[in-house]
């Protein structure tokens, strides 16, 4: 361990240095990026509902009720959306469940992001498994063998279980919070 | 309570952190034929794990995202990291020094580790609570550990077996990591 | 210019950091799902690269021995910060498919090798040199791994979008296991014993 006494605090100093212009240069590039960011996570979800309520014109996200966006199209209420997560075999598996505006029957349901095996449980964003939510009633939200109107995915029960929970929980909440019947 | 047992069993077995995330590849292929060096290796990492976890838990709930700052989480977890992983190295030189010197290079080399770095981007990106964040390090770092042994007791056998001469070293120790990875793929069914 | 290219060509036979020096494999094994993860991923490593060797060898006389690894920590955050943030803002689905491996790239042994073994030693061209050779010989094996894993694991190819070709049998029945993990450290370990016996790497 040489002596540094003289030179003691460079060391110190220019670490400092390097790291002021490392966060100088950090707070630069957010100041670029967070508007693009904020604009894909709005994008995306404009598109996902686009696609689930056809006929939409508008949306108003937090309205009525916080976390739920209200579909309209030309100034009526078409339907109601929300986001909603369920824990599949490989992680969170991000919904978006669309309710038509009689507050009882499925517009449709759209996976957002999944972390599933490919293959297996990843098939639940295939639609031949989500068009099956397409147009039920909110009570018919339960995997076959449990009388609902949902087949699972062969060799991924898991996922497609997570999915029907997933589903219905988020609606029998949302729909109590928008005053809808049970 | 169930929910924090969960976390930890998953992190240990289901997504386990070598044979499933690939995280802590290095000290897995380089562990000794020594059960005690691969249980000092994973007991070290694992106290790595667990504090530098509650650290960035605190700088990146009551600093980070206090300030909008988020983006800073990779340089500040580094460092916090880096700083550990010193501290920890000068703590076993003055306390323990037939283990430092057993575990020699790969005391430093822990700050590298992707398994250390991997749960504190994991904490963050689950958005656990801090006594979340607590059974996830440990069950990762417990996980790791767990895989480090079982290869330490192979490894024996693998050096005097009659390996074929390209798959000898990292080749066949590759595909061991392949069969625990399938075995592991059992515990599926617990959470 | 000759030893430019002779720096940049080490980086990606030689010096090959995923099948010779055996450093980078967190990223490379779990990011090798798909040709487009392998790219996005190779893209992310170069700019890191070349950010971090360009700067510490232009620091290199200052730097106080002392401090020098977490100087290069420092420096190599940072470039993984921006890269992050600039993936995030532009390619979301890349940065959604790397995940939390972007972010670790700031601990793959590659970048801090590079920046203690070459850059902190060697003029700017030649620190650059050594960045592109390096990012090209990772961007080499993860794609070779990627395009196995890929193809046998889901029957077919395709490209940011575009489909390329199907395989006839395992197009309706891919071997799913090469996707999953424990296909990465299949393909990895076939692909050691096949370069090893080509004699393009040394045996143990």
């Amino acid at each position: 361990m040489k002596d540094k006494s003289l030179k003691g605090t460079f060391p110190v100093v220019f670490l400092t240095l390097v790291a002021l212009i490392a966060v100088g240069l950090l707070v630069g590039i957010d100041s670029i990026t967070a508007e693009k960011i904020e604009q894909q996570e709005d994008q995306k979800i404009q598109e996902m509902l686009a696609e689930m309520f056809a006929d939409m014109d508008s949306y108003q996200a937090d309205d009525p009720v916080e976390d739920i966006y209200t579909i309209y199209d030309d100034g009526d209420v078409i339907g109601y959306s929300f986001e909603t997560v369920g824990k599949g075999y490989g992680g969170d598996i991000k919904l978006l469940i669309g309710l038509e505006n009689d507050k009882t029957t499925l517009k449709g349901v759209t996976v957002i992001s999944q972390g599933e095996t490919p293959g297996l449980g990843s098939r639940i964003t295939e639609n031949a498994f989500l068009d099956m939510f397409a147009g039920i009633d909110k009570s018919d939200v339960a995997l076959s063998k449990d009388g609902g109107q949902i087949d699972a995915i062969t060799g991924a029960t898991i996922s497609s279980s997570a999915v029907v929970d997933a589903v219905m929980g988020a609606i029998s909440e949302k729909v109590q919070l928008l005053g809808g019947s049970e | 309570m169930s929910n924090l047992i969960m976390i930890f069993l998953s992190l240990a077995l289901v997504n386990n952190f070598i044979v499933s995330k690939f995280l802590g590849l290095c000290p897995f292929f380089g562990v000794s034929k020594k059960l005690s060096s691969a249980f000092s290796m994973g007991i070290a990492v694992t106290l790595v794990m667990l504090i530098a976890s509650m650290v960035t838990w605190v700088i990146n709930n009551y600093i980070l995202i206090r300030y909008g700052v988020e983006y800073m989480n990779i340089i500040m977890y580094i460092l916090v990291i880096a700083s550990l992983v010193q501290m920890i190295e000068l703590f076993i030189k003055r306390t323990n020094l037939t283990l430092y010197n057993a575990l020699g290079i790969y005391l430093p080399l822990i700050t590298t580790n992707c398994a250390v770095l991997g749960i504190t981007l994991i904490n963050a990106s689950e958005k656990y609570s801090f006594i979340e964040s607590i059974f996830a390090s440990l069950g990762g770092g417990l996980g790791f550990m767990l895989i480090l042994i079982i290869m330490s007791g192979i490894r024996e056998k693998l050096d005097i077996a009659d390996t074929p001469r390209v798959m000898k070293g990292l080749p066949i120790a590759m595909l061991v990591g392949m069969m625990l990875g399938l075995t592991f793929f059992g515990f599926g069914g617990i959470v | 210019m000759r030893k430019f290219l002779k720096h940049m060509s080490t980086g990606i036979i030689i010096s090959n950091p995923i099948f010779v020096l055996a450093l980078g494999f967190c990223p490379a094994l779990a990011v090798s799902t798909s040709v487009d993860n392998a790219i996005g991923m190779s893209v992310g490593v170069l700019f890191v690269l070349l950010g971090s060797n360009i700067i510490v060898s232009v620091i290199r006389r200052w730097v106080p021995n002392m401090v020098r690894i977490p100087v290069f920590i420092v420096i190599i955050a940072t470039f993984v910060t921006v890269i992050n943030l600039v993936f995030h803002a532009y390619v979301p689905s890349l940065y959604e498919s790397l995940g939390i491996y972007l972010p670790l790239i700031v601990v793959n042994c590659i970048i801090l090798g590079r920046a203690e073994a070459f850059a902190s030693k060697n003029p700017i061209t030649d620190s650059i040199a050594d960045a592109i050779g390096v990012s090209i010989g990772f961007f080499l094996a993860l794609l070779i791994i990627s395009f196995f894993r890929e193809l046998l694991g889901t029957g077919s190819l395709s490209l940011f979008g575009t489909h390329l070709f199907t395989l006839p049998v395992l197009g309706e029945n891919p071997m799913t296991v090469f996707i999953l993990p424990p296909g990465a450290f299949l393909v990895m370990a076939l692909l050691l014993a096949l370069l090893r016996k080509m004699g393009v790497i040394k045996h143990e």
